[in-house]
């Protein structure tokens, strides 16, 4: 299956600001089920996008402009191919574990076995842990789709209760959150298993119009869990499915700070006002045939005013050796 | 036999004493010094300690003491007298540097690109990835020329038995090398008659060998780069040193505010206009170096910077992600990394290691700390550091404390007397004191050092520890012929 892939993503300045330079990860990538066959980002203001392979092999596309702007827009387009995900069986035997033991020792994957910024263990998350008997009763596969199931009904989809940088305690705490706390706190939990875990940002094609659960028009995020033998696996707690199809991967990390869609700094003192849509278009050929695109949604999301701290301090935080 | 006056205060302990093999009977090397010091009566002496003071406050050479009272400037405290090598010591020192630096830039290659030492379980994988200087972005990154450090510090400390090992490698924005300068610059106006009878190797040339490196690490197709020096700005403790070092070198001092990266390419502004830049000489941590690729919140750094890097359009020195090598529990395994890369024996030794990560050797460090010294694995500058003779037991239980909740973060060593050498102290006679000794080297296609370094002194009677920070002074250092 294709799907074509209009990501429009407008930043508003309420001053005009210089110097912008942005990173961008939203080119699909190129493994396991799936295939980006193009990409293409236009910068309005004009300016052309050079790319890099980040360490977790995403694409990355960055740019800068230099000169007074006051709004900044990027439209990315792709057509990727996806195919159905390998069929995984109903369970794995007990001994599956001492797998996951020895992919740990040889730690091929340990940032994404360990703790990261927004992925670990708090007393909260280890209580719900204990809560949701997160512990190794079952084979690692049967606990992890018990878990995905778990966290479906533990945590109600909010879009208000969380912001973009949330620590997983609040998610956990008012039990209310939007995919990436269901992915952050997942990823907490299975690296507290000992299986390696990662997050996945990209697309959810919605069955239906607008009934489902993903954040900022159709971006979405879940995560995807390493056992020796399968590979990565996705999982998808906030809608309580294995990945399949309907998932298009644009970028891996250890969490959200390793993958935002857009990443930038500006010279100026502005706020910004951030608007995303994103319009996912389902085919049988890889042409990008643009008059019958599905609206999902359009989301704004108000980025506050960072206080910019004295120049003394921050030049004194150079340590000495 | 006694000492003669103005030795009349030294004492000769445990530590191996620089000048002096036996109660006044000075090593070869001290002779002159040792001479001369008898015929000048007390009052030139601390007329000429006052005139080499004044010269040090009168060109600004201060520092800030961090983590205290952040205003406090004090000038460096300056010994009077010269710390002497020989020339047969040095050799020694030269080679087994060379060889260790080499070796730690094989190393960062290595990590950052094939991984072999890890796959071959030399160095276990968690003390990389766990290293808060191991920087995943530079997975794969190629860097000019594969010179991943440029400048380095290592810090030397002599055992009693007189074997000179290494206490500690600087591998990411080593300081101090312009107070080794300066320094030389005072003493040759202090004792200049003593210069002529030594024979000592000069240093003076630092600078031009610096810039020399630096150009020759720029990208391939610039045939006349420019080089420039990054420093944080003028609120920075070591401020002083990087426009020593930017005059010194004949180049521009800049902040990130002054540089500005488009399309892969950086750029000075300056009042011609942009000004194209191929090599930084950065004295900003990689956190703060580009807001984009690390932390968000630096205003010090320069936006895009990285992916100018990565693309091979400008050179950085020491290359990002060169701290994982000076972290002090890999430093466990350096002696393991030599003999990996180059197949021999390290010529340096280094002093024992215990990792409280590990959990035979945290047991020891916890039945022994009182003996041991303690240091938190990502700080510098003598902080973090317990000290365990020389510790009240609140102190030690307060260190268990820590090292059990973080053993990752916490490494120790058995506590080394340190050698001593003259100071003049008080202005009143001549007396031993702890010293260890900081060589800088720059290495590029070939590796320079120069002959000497900074000998750092603990001025108070009986302290080993002598960061400046924590109130040590430093004293020229001389190598002879």
């Amino acid at each position: 299956m294709f799907f074509s892939i209009r990501h429009v993503t407008r930043f508003q300045y309420s001053a005009p600001v210089s110097e912008s330079n942005m990173e961008v990860r939203m080119r699909p990538r190129s493994d396991g089920n799936q295939r980006c066959i193009r990409f293409d980002l236009q910068v309005n203001p004009r300016s052309k996008p050079n790319s890099y392979k980040d360490h977790n092999a995403n694409t990355v596309h960055y740019f800068d402009v230099p000169a007074q702007h006051a709004k900044l827009t990027l439209v990315a387009s792709s057509v990727t191919e996806v195919d159905e995900p390998e069929v995984l069986p109903a369970a794995l035997p007990m001994s599956a574990w001492d797998e996951v033991d020895e992919v740990n020792e040889g730690a091929e994957h340990w940032e994404m076995q360990n703790p990261s910024l927004f992925a670990k263990p708090t007393p909260l998350l280890l209580a719900l842990a204990k809560e949701l008997n997160v512990d190794r009763r079952e084979d690692p596969l049967t606990i992890l789709r018990q878990l995905n199931g778990d966290l479906f009904k533990a945590i109600e989809y909010s879009q208000k209760a969380t912001r973009v940088d949330s620590p997983i305690d609040d998610a956990i705490r008012s039990r209310k959150g939007v995919c990436q706390d269901y992915s952050h706190v997942m990823i907490a939990l299975v690296r507290n298993l000992g299986i390696p875990c990662r997050y996945v940002s990209g697309y959810l094609y919605p069955k239906t119009k607008l009934e489902e659960r993903s954040a900022l028009g159709a971006t979405h995020a879940w995560l995807e869990a390493y056992l020796h033998n399968h590979g990565w696996i996705g999982f998808d707690p906030t809608n309580n499915e294995l990945c399949g199809v309907r998932h298009i991967r644009t970028a891996v990390g250890t969490d959200y700070a390793d993958v935002p869609p857009t990443r930038g700094v500006f010279k100026g003192r502005a706020s910004s006002q951030l608007s995303v849509a994103v319009r996912i278009h389902p085919t049988d050929s890889p042409t990008d045939e643009e008059d019958d695109f599905i609206s999902v949604a359009a989301a704004t999301n108000d980025i506050q005013e960072v206080e910019i701290p004295t120049w003394d301090a921050l030049q004194q935080q150079q340590q000495q050796q | 036999m006694a000492f003669p006056a103005p030795f009349q205060n030294y004492a000769l302990g445990d530590a191996y004493d620089e000048m002096f093999a036996a109660p006044a009977a000075p090593r070869e090397q001290f002779q002159a010094l040792y001479d001369r010091l008898q015929e000048l009566p007390l009052a030139e002496l601390r007329r000429r300690k006052h005139t080499a003071d004044q010269a040090f406050l009168n060109q600004g050479i201060t520092f800030t003491l961090s983590g205290r009272d952040e205003g406090m400037e004090r000038i460096i405290p300056h010994d009077l007298l010269p710390r002497i090598i020989t020339g047969a010591e040095w050799a020694v020192i030269e080679t087994g540097l060379t060889q260790r630096i080499q070796a730690l830039n094989e190393f960062l290659r290595d990590i950052y690109t094939d991984g072999h030492i890890l796959n071959d379980k030399v160095v276990p994988r968690d003390i990389i990835f766990s290293c808060k200087h191991f920087r995943r972005e530079m997975r794969g990154v190629q860097v000019p020329k594969d010179i991943y450090v440029t400048v380095v510090g290592t810090d030397l400390i002599r055992t009693p038995a007189g074997e000179f090992v290494v206490l500690e490698d600087n591998l990411r924005v080593p300081s101090g090398v312009s107070y080794m300068l300066t320094s030389r610059q005072v003493m040759k106006r202090a004792f200049p008659e003593l210069f002529q009878t030594c024979d000592v190797r000069p240093i003076d040339h630092y600078g031009q060998a610096l810039l020399a490196t630096l150009r020759e690490q720029a990208p391939d197709n610039r045939s006349d780069p420019t080089v420039v020096l990054l420093s944080p700005g003028v609120y920075n403790s070591a401020y002083f040193e990087h426009s020593y070092l930017a005059r010194q070198m004949g180049v521009q001092l800049v902040e990130g505010r002054d540089l500005v990266v488009h399309d892969n390419i950086v750029h000075m502004r300056t009042t011609g206009g942009l000004r194209r830049v191929d090599v930084i000489y950065r004295r900003i941590d990689d956190d703060f170096i580009d807001p984009l690729s690390f932390r968000p919140d630096s205003i010090l750094g320069v936006p895009g910077l990285f992916n100018a890097y990565r693309t091979g359009n400008v050179t950085l020195a020491n290359a990002i992600g060169s701290g994982v090598a000076d972290d002090k529990a890999l430093y466990a395994y350096v002696p393991q990394i030599i003999r990996y890369y180059t197949g021999r024996d390290p010529i340096l030794n280094q002093v024992e290691t215990f990792l409280c990560s590990k959990p035979k050797q945290l047991q020891h460090v916890m039945e022994n700390i009182g003996s041991l010294v303690v240091k938190a694995v990502g700080e510098s500058g003598g902080y973090g550091m317990l000290i365990g003779p020389h510790s009240s037991k609140a102190e030690r239980e307060d260190f268990l404390a820590r090292i059990q909740a973080e053993p990752r973060n916490y490494i120790a060593q058995p506590t080394i007397s340190i050698s001593t050498a003259p100071c003049f102290i008080g202005g009143s006679g001549v007396e031993p004191r702890h010293v260890d000794l900081r060589p800088y080297i720059l290495h590029g296609e070939k590796t320079t050092i120069v002959p000497g370094g900074l000998t750092r002194v603990a001025l108070r009677k009986g302290s080993l520890v002598v960061n400046s920070s924590q109130g040590g002074g430093s004293k020229d250092t001389w190598v002879l012929n």
